[in-house]
């Protein structure tokens, strides 16, 4: 259920993050959460996990502001910006965490869940919890739903709308940073990119549209949440983490491949497709040079002559007398007075169309 | 220092530096986060090897976890060329995916054996120096083997030495194919080979250094060094230098670091990056705040060894607790010594720093007043052609300078045969007169294509 509800939420955000070309937020901010849970032990002793969020969350926002203001301060690029926060706030969290390893405290086991993520440790307050934010986070996107979506695909026209471009940009990041950091506990600090990026890169295949993509993605988050879970449980000693991810990317794979538009799939059909017709028109408009020659238009022809012509095969031969361009008599072709018609206006065609 | 720890050391710097060249190429390629993928997918390609030949030890487990980042990258390039996402969302549908695989295959066949999760992801460098390369082992006879030394300087070195030969082998065209993709492919360089030519390095490196420092320390290994140099220089050869040198340094800064905090190596270490990355970022706070850090810590530790020896019931406190106690027995006197430790120093940055600091931005405003004065003077002397007006005297009145003030002017103006004066009258000379019209050329268009040209002027008159 909490997987669930994560999932959906997840693939909401992410169709954010995705489309504003932030795809790896997701994965430097998990990084850069470890230090916040680590501080946050440090200073409280207890193992809480609302604490942990809370300093998962501080940490997480810094990392974010850091990466910005690296890439808006220097010429370092974002790439390197996401690389530097993640490597640097991680090694500086596993630090303190072999620090705290090291000093004699019983309570300090678990703290390493939070590196894989084990969904069987979810309580029923922290599914609550993760519902509410989600409740509080559809409720901020319906409500500026708007403003996100022309910040994200003209942000200079935003700002000459007379929106306040930076509270919208930290309003959604901030509400990245709060998912990311409550997917920790259920996915782990290294899947939790893949949970932010994959059902929103699935949604993106289905549609163009924002409304349409931010649904479906929460559709797909949700059901690889559950399947995912499922199968952890199902098949047992499985982390739940892992699993999820990869029901997701089987989403994905499928989506790029089946989905009607975009799909490998159905591009290569169109890409055959097109082909085909090339052939067929070329050889007709070879046969059409044959034919003018000749009184006639429907004088035999041997088919050998055809042989060596680029374009040609049986199978554009069969499809122009399936089109009831030419016909066949034996080892012989003649066209027809559709077919020398059509082929007279085949080049006529392409310079019109040119011509627009 | 025992030779223990000299050869950790070694082994370190060894793999600082063996990240850092092909890690300055990443940055700037704009590939650093290819970095990431690879150091996550190699899990799949150790679990994989591991399942093959059941030993851990095995150098083909190696090659089938460089192999399994070279798949990443021509898988992220795939899916990036099929158009249907961008290129970090292809990384970062990739390498989770494949990460997952490789948990999954670690849960499902390899509970009982050695290979876990932790141990494959962190990386531990403390027994590197008792595991040595023996050869020519005679089965049963004791100390028939000859002592090569740690197997980890040899892996690394051999992967190092590969790097540079490259390195130096290939310099140029990777330069050109770095920064001009078109014109290396009009030379007849393959940017392909190139672009795949550095992924494998990367990907071997990354797997060599994977033992010594655990996957997403290899990341900031490679990135973090060269993004500081990057900072510091636009030359690539600096650059390169610069970047293992500082790779080198956080290596062995960070083993102490390590030493003295008891706490993991490979974290220590990327802290000293972080902390090396903040002070050429931002000086001043970072300085400041690095020494507030020092300083409590100093003071925390002295009161932690006093509540140890005097402290009642202290050892048995929980962490939290025990914190707690320490600070508590901070008084405002530390606070405050802290504080004024840090902002002297501040303060001292703030002074010397070139470029940003005071002292530099006082020297630079002196330097551009002289130049705009002597600007003034310039056209103020090529505009009157009475010589009343270009009486030496007139101009302490005219232009309403102070004596001390013009008289350096107008020497400086003398100094770079700007002007000959005659009799207290100044006039200018042939090379004066064609300064001046270009400055005014320069401040009527004042177009940006001119600001060099004059900026070389400029420096005519500095020094």
């Amino acid at each position: 259920m909490g997987t669930a509800v994560l999932g959906a939420i997840c693939g909401m955000l992410g169709s954010f993050a995705v489309l504003r070309k932030q795809s790896l937020l997701g994965d430097a901010i998990s990084h850069a959460a470890l230090p916040g849970i680590a501080i946050a032990f440090l200073i409280t002793g207890v193992k809480d996990s609302n604490i942990f969020l809370l300093g998962a969350l501080v940490s997480g926002l810094l990392g974010t502001f850091w990466i910005r203001s690296i890439t808006k301060k220097t010429h370092l690029k974002s790439d390197t910006a996401l690389g530097l926060t993640l490597s640097l706030f991680f090694g500086f969290g596993m630090l303190l965490l072999t620090f705290i390893q090291k000093q004699p405290n019983a309570s300090q086991a678990g703290l390493d869940t939070y590196l894989f993520g084990q969904a069987a440790t979810l309580l029923e307050k922290d599914v609550w919890l993760i519902a509410i934010v989600a409740g509080i986070s559809l409720l901020i996107l319906f409500i500026f739903w708007k403003e996100f979506k022309i910040l994200l695909f003209d942000e200079d026209y935003t700002k000459t709308l007379g929106f306040n471009t930076r509270f919208i940009d930290v309003l959604i990041t901030t509400f990245i940073v709060i998912t990311i950091v409550l997917g920790l506990q259920t996915v782990g600090v290294i899947l939790m990119s893949a949970m932010l990026l994959a059902p929103a890169a699935a949604a993106r295949q289905w549609t163009n549209s924002l409304g349409i993509m931010v649904i479906l993605a929460a559709i797909f988050g949700a059901f690889s949440g559950v399947v995912g879970t499922g199968i952890s449980t199902v098949s047992g000693n499985l982390s739940t983490g892992p699993v999820i991810v990869l029901v997701a990317a089987s989403i994905v794979l499928f989506s790029f491949i089946f989905s009607p538009n975009r799909g490998l799939l159905f591009r290569e059909i169109r890409f055959r497709k097109n082909r085909n017709n090339i052939k067929m028109h070329k050889t007709l408009a070879f046969m059409y040079g044959i034919a003018k020659t000749h009184q006639n238009i429907s004088h035999p022809h041997a088919i050998k002559i055809l042989n060596g012509f680029q374009g040609f095969s049986k199978k554009s031969l069969q499809e122009l007398v399936d089109l009831n361009y030419v016909k066949i008599d034996g080892q012989q072709w003649s066209m027809t007075q559709e077919g020398y018609q059509t082929a007279e206006n085949l080049y006529d065609q392409q310079i019109k169309k040119s011509d627009e | 220092m025992n030779s223990a720890q000299i050869i950790i050391q070694i082994i370190i710097a060894l793999v600082a530096i063996a990240c850092a060249i092909p890690g300055t190429f990443l940055v700037l390629r704009k590939m650093s986060l290819i970095s990431d993928a690879i150091s996550h997918s190699i899990l799949l390609g150790i679990v994989i090897g591991f399942f093959i030949v059941e030993d851990i030890a095995s150098p083909l487990l190696i090659v089938l976890a460089a192999l399994a980042g070279i798949v990443t990258v021509i898988l992220v390039e795939y899916i990036q060329k099929t158009g249907l996402v961008k290129e970090d969302t292809a990384i970062g549908l990739v390498f989770p995916a494949l990460f997952s695989i490789g948990v999954i295959l670690i849960a499902k066949n390899a509970n009982d054996v050695h290979l876990d999760i932790d141990s494959v992801m962190v990386g531990d460098l403390s027994f590197a120096p008792f595991d040595l390369l023996q050869i020519n082992c005679i089965e049963g006879v004791p100390d028939s083997c000859i002592n090569l030394g740690p197997k980890a300087i040899w892996v690394i070195g051999t992967i190092l030495v590969i790097t540079l030969t490259l390195l130096i082998t290939f310099f140029k065209e990777l330069k050109v194919s770095t920064f001009d993709a078109g014109l290396a492919a009009a030379l007849g360089f393959s940017p392909i080979i190139m672009h795949y030519g550095l992924m494998t390095v990367s990907s071997i490196t990354i797997v060599g250094a994977f033992d010594a420092v655990g996957p997403i320390l290899v990341v900031a290994l490679m990135i973090a060094p060269a993004a500081t140099a990057y900072l510091m220089t636009k030359d690539l050869k600096k650059m390169l230098m610069l970047s293992c040198f500082l790779g080198v340094f956080a290596a062995i800064s960070g083993y102490w670091l390590a030493h003295v905090l008891d706490a993991s190596i490979a974290g220590s270490m990327t802290t000293v990056l972080a902390i090396l990355f903040l002070l050429v970022y931002e000086p001043i706070i970072t300085s400041a705040l690095v020494s507030i850090s020092i300083a409590i810590a100093f003071f925390f530790y002295q009161y932690y060894q006093e509540l140890l020896v005097h402290g009642v019931n202290f050892e048995h406190l929980p962490l939290g607790e025990k914190i707690h106690t320490v600070f508590s027995k901070f008084i405002l006197l530390d606070f405050i010594y802290c504080i004024g430790m840090a902002v002297s120093l501040a303060g001292f940055l703030i002074y010397i720093l070139p470029k940003r600091g005071v002292i530099y931005g006082y020297y630079k405003v002196q330097q551009q007043k002289t130049e705009i004065m002597l600007l003034v003077f310039l056209l103020h002397i090529r505009n009157h052609e009475e010589e009343s007006e270009r009486h030496v005297k007139h101009l302490n009145e005219h232009i309403n300078w102070q004596r001390l003030r013009s008289k350096t002017i107008v020497d400086l103006a003398l100094k770079n045969n700007m002007v000959t004066i005659d009799d207290s009258i100044i006039s200018l000379t042939d090379k004066g007169e064609e300064f001046t019209e270009k400055a005014i050329d320069y401040i009527i268009t004042n177009k940006d294509a001119e600001i060099e040209e004059m900026k070389d002027d400029f420096f005519l008159f500095r020094g």
